[in-house]
């Protein structure tokens, strides 16, 4: 009992203290998702000297920021283009990538099929919030039917993006859903993401209380998390139950593992195969 | 005369037997086997001759209700229920359970068998802090055993696991019981044979033999003193673990920023918003260090900091 307790996870050795509080509104599910990937980060003993994370722009590229380890905070859209560049040239280095769904489905959208195509060993986490939260609540691809946001006065009458369709379509070799009320789950989630060898690609649910729930009138943020676990149910109760259950059709827990060859040592084999002809 | 022994061992018929019919309590907790023990003993008495009349309550099966059956056998046997202090012999297979009973058994010449194993109640569970007094029957095996004047406590599920066949414990109290009424043992074994799975028939047979043979090998003086080192342990064991594990919340009020979630799915209702929107503990009693509001918390501004229980360390 004493090792556990010395070993037990304390975010303050993870996070840049001087920062905080941090920037993001009360009830924000962000900080949670930071909490779970910080402390999946704990379990798999990961040194804060050899973990890289890279985050765009947005509420979620900022949450990059406050972590304690090599971070880079990149052009809109393109923390996906970066990370590779970064993994390419330091493989030794578990890079992470914190994206949202904006950042990601909307102006990265091309850099994820790609990341996905390719296979390279990043973990990418999407926070998807359903809204531009930091511009002043525009629409973004994930915003559910009917919602309000400053761009949708009449409610959202465009189809939502299933990112994790995408991602398995495109090729990720590991793909799967969380929700930030199941915090647990989503740690243990983010750690086989990490452990896997190929590109992860994982979604959280997290929420926007201040800008889409306010509009929307979805109450605070324990009301908004209680209203998406209503909508999503883990793949583990099976389809039919599933199909029943949830109105929003969508799954969480682990949605695809595909063990196919990871790009960088792909990559090396072939340029070496290349470089003795 | 000796109630226990209603009849020589191998008189079959009940022409001999005393006007009053034999009673014998099986309590127990849902699900351990007391229906299985009863229909056993029943099932016997009925084989040699006499006029059984067996009671139960049953359906508790989901491990918490209390399961009780009583078995009253003779020449002739009117009501099917032992009255408060006229049960013979009182078998538990578990021992709050045993004790609760106690007042049914015949005070001067009953007989009191009972597993000395502990299945606490969930509804004895009254406080969630980990290392909390569970409010389990806190008589010791020595104080019982000193009161009650013929008594056989043994740790059953003890024996059963030695001999590889834990599910057996009820078998090695029958055994145990089977010293208290004198029938043959051959006609035990077979009738037990027809209770159990065909499988486990031998494994059955040994536990029965185990049983038999602890209360055959029955020391009282030993025994007591036996207890009475269990109890000592046992009493050290209860001091450490009533040291209650409080949990200390730690809230940086500087980095909350009010948003509620804490105080919302907190599940003891032991946290609360103050006037300036920022969460506080109202009751640190109450906390169980559960953690969900430090999982929860958007802000980071919770942390939970449990010490090692002194019974795990």
């Amino acid at each position: 009992m004493s090792d556990v307790a010395q070993n037990q996870f304390n975010i303050r050795e993870y996070i840049r203290e001087n920062l905080f509080p941090h920037f993001m509104c009360p009830g924000c599910g962000h900080g949670i998702a930071l909490r779970a990937l910080l402390n999946a980060v704990h379990d798999l003993g990961i040194d804060k000297n050899q973990l890289a994370i890279v985050s765009g722009i947005g509420c979620s590229g900022r949450v990059g920021a406050y972590i304690d380890a090599n971070t880079f905070h990149t052009t809109h859209g393109r923390p996906l283009a970066f990370a590779t560049g970064l993994k390419l040239a330091r493989p030794d280095l578990e890079v992470i990538v914190i994206t949202g769904d904006g950042d990601c489905l909307a102006i990265g959208g091309n850099h994820l099929i790609h990341a996905c195509r390719r296979n390279l060993n990043l973990t990418c986490l999407m926070l998807n919030n359903e809204v531009y939260g930091m511009t002043g609540g525009q629409v973004s691809p994930t915003t559910s039917a009917d919602r309000f946001t400053t761009t949708t006065q009449y409610g959202n009458h465009e189809p939502i993006f299933d990112a994790c369709k995408l991602a398995e379509g495109a090729g990720a070799g590991f793909v799967g859903r969380e929700m930030t009320l199941q915090t647990p789950a989503l740690r243990d989630l983010i750690k086989e993401a990490i452990a896997h060898d190929g590109f992860s690609f994982i979604e959280v649910l997290s929420d926007c209380t201040e800008i889409f729930g306010r509009k929307n009138d979805m109450g605070e943020s324990a009301e908004m998390v209680l209203a998406q676990k209503a909508d999503f149910r883990s793949v583990s109760y099976g389809t039919e139950i599933g199909e029943t259950f949830k109105p929003r059709g969508m799954k969480t827990g682990v949605l695809l593992r595909d063990d196919r060859p990871e790009y960088a040592m792909a990559y090396k084999r072939h340029n070496e195969k290349k470089l003795k002809q | 005369m000796n109630r226990r022994v209603p009849l020589k061992a191998d008189t079959p018929a009940a022409s001999s037997a005393p006007e009053r019919p034999t009673n014998v309590l099986i309590v127990g907790v849902g699900g351990q086997g007391v229906i299985m023990v009863s229909k056993v003993l029943a099932s016997l008495c009925q084989e040699l001759g006499y006029q059984v009349k067996q009671s139960e309550v049953h359906g508790m099966a989901k491990r918490g209700g209390a399961v009780f059956s009583h078995v009253r056998f003779g020449h002739t046997v009117y009501s099917p229920t032992i009255l408060e202090g006229d049960a013979d012999v009182l078998v538990a297979l578990e021992w709050a359970e045993g004790l609760r009973w106690l007042p049914y058994l015949n005070q001067d010449s009953g007989t009191f068998i009972a597993d000395t194993q502990h299945i606490v109640p969930p509804f004895a569970c009254r406080n969630r802090i980990r290392g909390a007094d569970s409010g389990y029957s806190r008589e010791t095996v020595h104080e019982v055993m000193e009161s009650v004047a013929n008594s056989f406590a043994l740790d059953a599920l003890q024996i059963a696991t030695e001999l590889g066949v834990p599910k057996a414990a009820n078998t090695v109290l029958l055994g145990t019981l089977s010293t208290a009424l004198e029938f043959p043992v051959d006609a035990w074994k077979g009738v037990i044979s027809k209770f159990v799975p065909p499988k486990t028939v031998e494994a059955n047979t040994r536990a029965f033999e185990a049983g038999h043979e602890w209360a055959l090998t029955f020391d009282r003086e030993t025994r007591l003193k036996e207890w009475q080192e269990h109890t000592a342990r046992f009493s050290a064991e209860i001091a450490r673990s009533d040291v209650a594990v409080t949990s200390t919340l730690e809230i940086t009020e500087a980095w909350c920023k009010g948003c509620d979630i804490c105080v919302k799915f907190c599940p003891e209702r032991c946290l609360a918003m103050d006037e300036r929107q920022i969460a506080v503990l109202t009751d640190p009693d109450r906390c169980t260090g559960c953690r969900i509001c430090e999982w929860l918390c958007p802000d980071l501004a919770i942390a939970v900091h449990t010490p090692a229980s002194p019974v795990e360390a």
